[in-house]
């Protein structure tokens, strides 16, 4: 059998969501139905129905990501989520967007550090034809030069037009784990470098489908009008067939909280305005401190009446807006070392260290006097409803349950995280705000205009 | 010169498409199940004493719910030309003070509820949105009228708004999607107030409270608004709370003219926009269209999507799939109260942006001259038929749908109307819209970038330079 990635979930949070009680209206809870079934071959199957509109959402969760990538191909597992809509020696390229258009979906796929999602939301009367399309790519490949080659160049425009033809490049999540991070599997550029891009070769594509792409290294997770005894019927109808595959052991990517800052200065020949994104390495998946990292992100810059946006936005007036980002997914959607980050344009008459030195106050106040009972609870509102908005389409509520599926062995978890959430003391903010946020632990990058660092420099 | 490069790359083009829309499927794949009923959702209809028209769609679905307060020709087709993006200005500022509340205790109370109140506005109208926890429907009603009727434009407040809009635009500057569209725009409209949408330097600087505080006056006004209401709440308490919260708002003054008319069709344009060291180019394609209540609005949804409306478009097949040219290339038919227009655009590297061109115009011309066939016809029927069936699944867009329908002129059954009236589409209906939409000379150019590809442009237009 392979090694699996998953861990179990800690006890202690089955405690935690045991002694919960919510201060919300209890009417306001959404808990969303979930069955789960594992098929001979390993593939693990989530169903969550809800028949109140005639309407599937689709999610095939693979567990691998830009972490387990080969080291000579930095963005090869991305290169790959493309290859995987190229077509098969059963459906040849272009037949699976036509078959999903033609059922009135919607498709996409995105790769994260931890895994890769195909994604599908369509009338019901699409889902057996798109089954047949997700078991038929899980099988195998039309592994051939011309795709390869095409979207190879399809991925590089893609990386033009969001990072090298845009101002700040995306520096916010792909440079700033560049440098807050010190294993390769952290901290490579997961988009890739063109060179690695262009290097790869058929029989790579063939190898990683051959060893990440089995049944038994991907989730299912169906939402909407389908039963669980649809759901599991259909599944073995179409996957019960593909036989497992070894899958390579993990490596060890964990690396302990930084104890030095790093910052660093970037000149940006696009943009206008300067920017600073400060990543603080954050707590691992499943321990104590993961919740109260979610409310404390929230309570500092989530939405208009966090406390950073009251102070930097409004208050100082020095930056143009505050956003938090959890690497590049969510909070409690990874499964190896992510960044806490903040993220602000800053007005170019402002200095940055003024900006951080506003942020340090706004954290040293939780980490010395914690956050208020009437604050913490409407930061924990808002989290619940964002909880709750986050499952309302059937196609987020598939993939969710896929992600939690994949990343914690379990998708039921998604009934527990606003337990978590509310369980979250002001203590716990002491704690993980003088644990996280600390100097030691950032790495600020300094985004600057080419012309304001040119002006800098003739001024010293 | 034009001519022959465009017939080369029809050629080249017409025939691995043309099979591909016809593809043999493979011949395991299960058919697809009969179509459910389609779901319309059930409006509940009333209007207020004060004028103000209420709708509630009540849902069985999520612990929330939402409110869509529109307000008609209050958009930015209704800003001086001297001040164009003032609307957006306007609709920030609401949720910035009231008598009661300063900005922070209204996003504080927002917070609470388990919910947002803001509001944006769009070229027909300014759209005040809320929904809370559906414990909190009341409050945040209340919230919502309490900005609505009582925003109170503190001079700092103005002041903060106008230095990060500043910012703001400076940013948005070095985008160069920001530059196209801005071009694209002015190309499209020319003079009429659609090809404004986007703020300037002059235009915040020229924002005073006194402007604020009487565009705020004659724009909100209940007669001239549309509230929906949907989500888990039934239609009494809908129209109860509508009553409490807004029933006895009562406005002075008159209000703003409609927007006149923007013509349907325009003399191309070809604008080059200089981005220097640009890797890509922004190539955008555009010309005025129709507005969402002219007859052709239906088949040209219809074509436009065949055309660009999707990742199985023709233009995306094209361009992307076939060419490797660009990571998406799309077209979009944007319908307005008073107008139209049909927009296309891919970002492209810089020495394929000739032939990219060639590529848009090949197909705007293919789809002119020949009848689409059964098979991709029916795929694009059906794939706006599951948009329909996908967004009524969310509340929300349930509500922004009918609200922005109201505003662009459609009635209230023109929601559960249009998957029927687009499956009545037929193939020489495509094909006439084609002929009287897309053809190549009557579309405009813009291309944000390295001066180093206008040699490849010249094929295609006299360019003019611009900012």
């Amino acid at each position: 059998m392979p090694a699996s990635p998953v861990r179990p979930r800690l006890p202690l949070l089955v405690g935690l969501v045991l002694s919960a009680s919510l201060s919300a209206a209890d009417g306001d809870r959404f808990e969303v139905p979930v069955a789960v079934k594992t098929l001979d071959n390993g593939l693990t199957v989530v169903v969550s129905p809800d028949h109140s509109a005639p309407v599937v959402g689709v999610s095939v969760v693979y567990k691998v990501g830009m972490r387990s990538e080969p080291k000579n191909r930095t963005g090869f597992a991305h290169l790959f989520e493309h290859l995987m809509f190229e077509g098969t020696p059963n459906a040849p390229e272009g037949t699976f967007d036509k078959v999903i258009t033609g059922g009135g979906g919607r498709n996409n796929g995105s790769t994260r550090p931890d895994f890769t999602n195909y994604i599908e939301i369509a009338p019901v009367s699409a889902l057996e034809p798109i089954l047949w399309l997700e078991a038929d790519r899980m099988t195998t490949l039309d592994f051939n030069e011309k795709t390869l080659k095409n979207q190879q160049d399809v991925v590089k425009e893609e990386i033009r037009v969001n990072v090298k033809n845009q101002p700040y490049g995306g520096f916010m999540w792909i440079d700033i784990g560049q440098q807050a991070f010190s294993k390769w599997e952290n901290n490579h550029d997961g988009y890739g470098s063109f060179v690695d891009l262009e290097s790869a070769k058929l029989d790579d594509v063939r190898a990683f489908h051959r060893d990440y792409y089995g049944p038994n290294n991907a989730v299912l997770s169906l939402a909407g009008d389908v039963t669980p005894e649809q759901g599991f019927a259909l599944a073995e109808k179409y996957f019960g067939q593909i036989a497992k595959r070894e899958t390579p052991k993990r490596p060890d990517v964990s690396e302990p909280l930084n104890t030095a800052e790093k910052r660093i200065t970037q000149s940006d020949a696009l943009a206008q305005v300067p920017a600073v994104a400060v990543g603080y390495k954050t707590a691992d998946r499943g321990s104590k401190d993961q919740a109260p990292m979610a409310v404390l992100a929230e309570v500092l810059a989530g939405g208009d009446a966090s406390r950073l946006y009251q102070n930097l936005v409004k208050g100082k007036a020095m930056a143009l807006n505050i956003d938090s980002l959890f690497g590049l997914t969510g909070p409690f959607e990874y499964d190896g070392p992510t960044l806490l980050t903040l993220f602000a344009l800053y007005k170019p008459n402002v200095k940055v260290d003024d900006v951080l030195a506003e942020m340090d106050a706004q954290i040293a106040e939780i980490v010395k006097n914690g956050v208020s009972d009437a604050e913490l609870a409407r930061v924990k509102t808002a989290m619940l409803a964002d909880w709750n908005n986050s499952l309302e389409s059937f196609l987020s509520r598939a993939d969710t349950l896929a992600k939690y599926q994949a990343l914690w062995g379990d998708a039921k978890i998604a009934n527990q995280v606003p337990g978590w959430i509310q369980a979250v003391t002001s203590d716990d903010l002491k704690r993980v705000a003088g644990t996280y946020l600390t100097v030691a632990n950032r790495t600020v990058i300094d985004r600057k205009p080419a012309a304001m660092l040119a002006t800098d420099a003739e001024k010293q | 010169m034009t001519k022959t490069i465009l017939t080369l790359c029809i050629a080249a083009l017409i025939s691995p498409i043309a099979i591909a829309a016809d593809m043999a499927m493979p011949k395991d794949l299960p058919a697809y199940a009969a179509d459910k009923p389609l779901p319309v959702p059930a409006i509940d209809q009333r209007t207020l004493d004060n004028g103000l028209t209420v709708w509630v769609v009540p849902r069985a679905g999520m612990p929330r719910v939402d409110y869509v307060l529109a307000f008609k020709g209050a958009g930015l087709a209704a800003d001086e030309a001297a001040t164009p993006g003032f609307a957006s200005t306007l609709a920030g500022l609401l949720t910035e003070g009231t008598a009661k509340r300063d900005s922070k205790a209204i996003a504080e109370q927002a917070q609470s509820l388990g919910g947002s109140v803001g509001a944006f506005a769009n070229n027909d109208g300014l759209v005040v949105s809320a929904d809370a926890l559906a414990s909190n429907a009341d409050a945040m009603l209340g919230l919502l009228a309490e900005v609505v009727r009582g925003a109170n434009f503190p001079e700092q407040e103005i002041a903060l708004a106008k230095a990060n809009a500043l910012q703001g635009l400076k940013a948005a500057e070095a985008q160069p999607g920001f530059r196209a569209e801005r071009a694209i725009l002015k190309a499209v409209y020319g003079e009429h107030p659609y090809a404004r949408t986007q703020n300037t330097e002059e235009g915040i600087q020229a924002i005073t409270r006194d402007t604020l505080v009487a565009a705020y006056q004659q724009r909100l006004r209940p007669e001239r608004a549309l509230l929906v209401v949907t989500g888990r709440i039934d239609a009494e308490t809908g129209f109860k709370l509508a009553q409490q919260h807004l029933g006895d708002w009562k406005v002075e003054g008159k209000a703003a003219p409609a927007t006149t008319a923007a013509a349907s069709t325009a003399k191309p344009s070809f604008v080059h926009l200089e981005r220097v060291g640009s890797v890509q180019s922004a190539v955008r394609v555009g010309r005025p269209a129709v507005p969402a209540t002219d007859a052709d609005y239906i088949p040209l949804r219809v074509a436009s999507t065949i055309l660009g409306g999707g990742f199985s478009s023709r233009l995306m097949q094209n361009l992307r799939e076939d060419k490797g040219y660009t990571y998406g290339a799309y077209l979009g038919y944007r319908a307005q109260v008073a107008g139209g227009a049909l927009i296309a655009g891919a970002d492209v590297r810089n020495e394929v942006t000739g032939a990219a061109l060639g590529e848009f115009f090949g197909e705007y011309k293919r789809i002119g001259a020949e009848a689409v066939s059964a098979r991709e016809l029916d795929m694009n029927k059906r794939y706006i038929a599951g948009g329909y069936l996908i967004s009524n699944q969310l509340q929300g867009a349930v509500a922004g749908t009918l609200a922005n329908n109201w505003l662009v002129g459609l009635p209230p059954e023109f929601l559960g109307e249009f998957v029927p009236k687009v499956r009545a589409v037929d193939a020489a209906q495509v094909q006439a819209i084609g002929k009287k939409y897309f053809a190549p000379e009557q579309q405009s150019i813009v291309v944000v970038g390295d001066n180093a590809v206008i040699e490849q442009l010249k094929a295609y237009g006299d360019f003019a330079a611009a900012k």
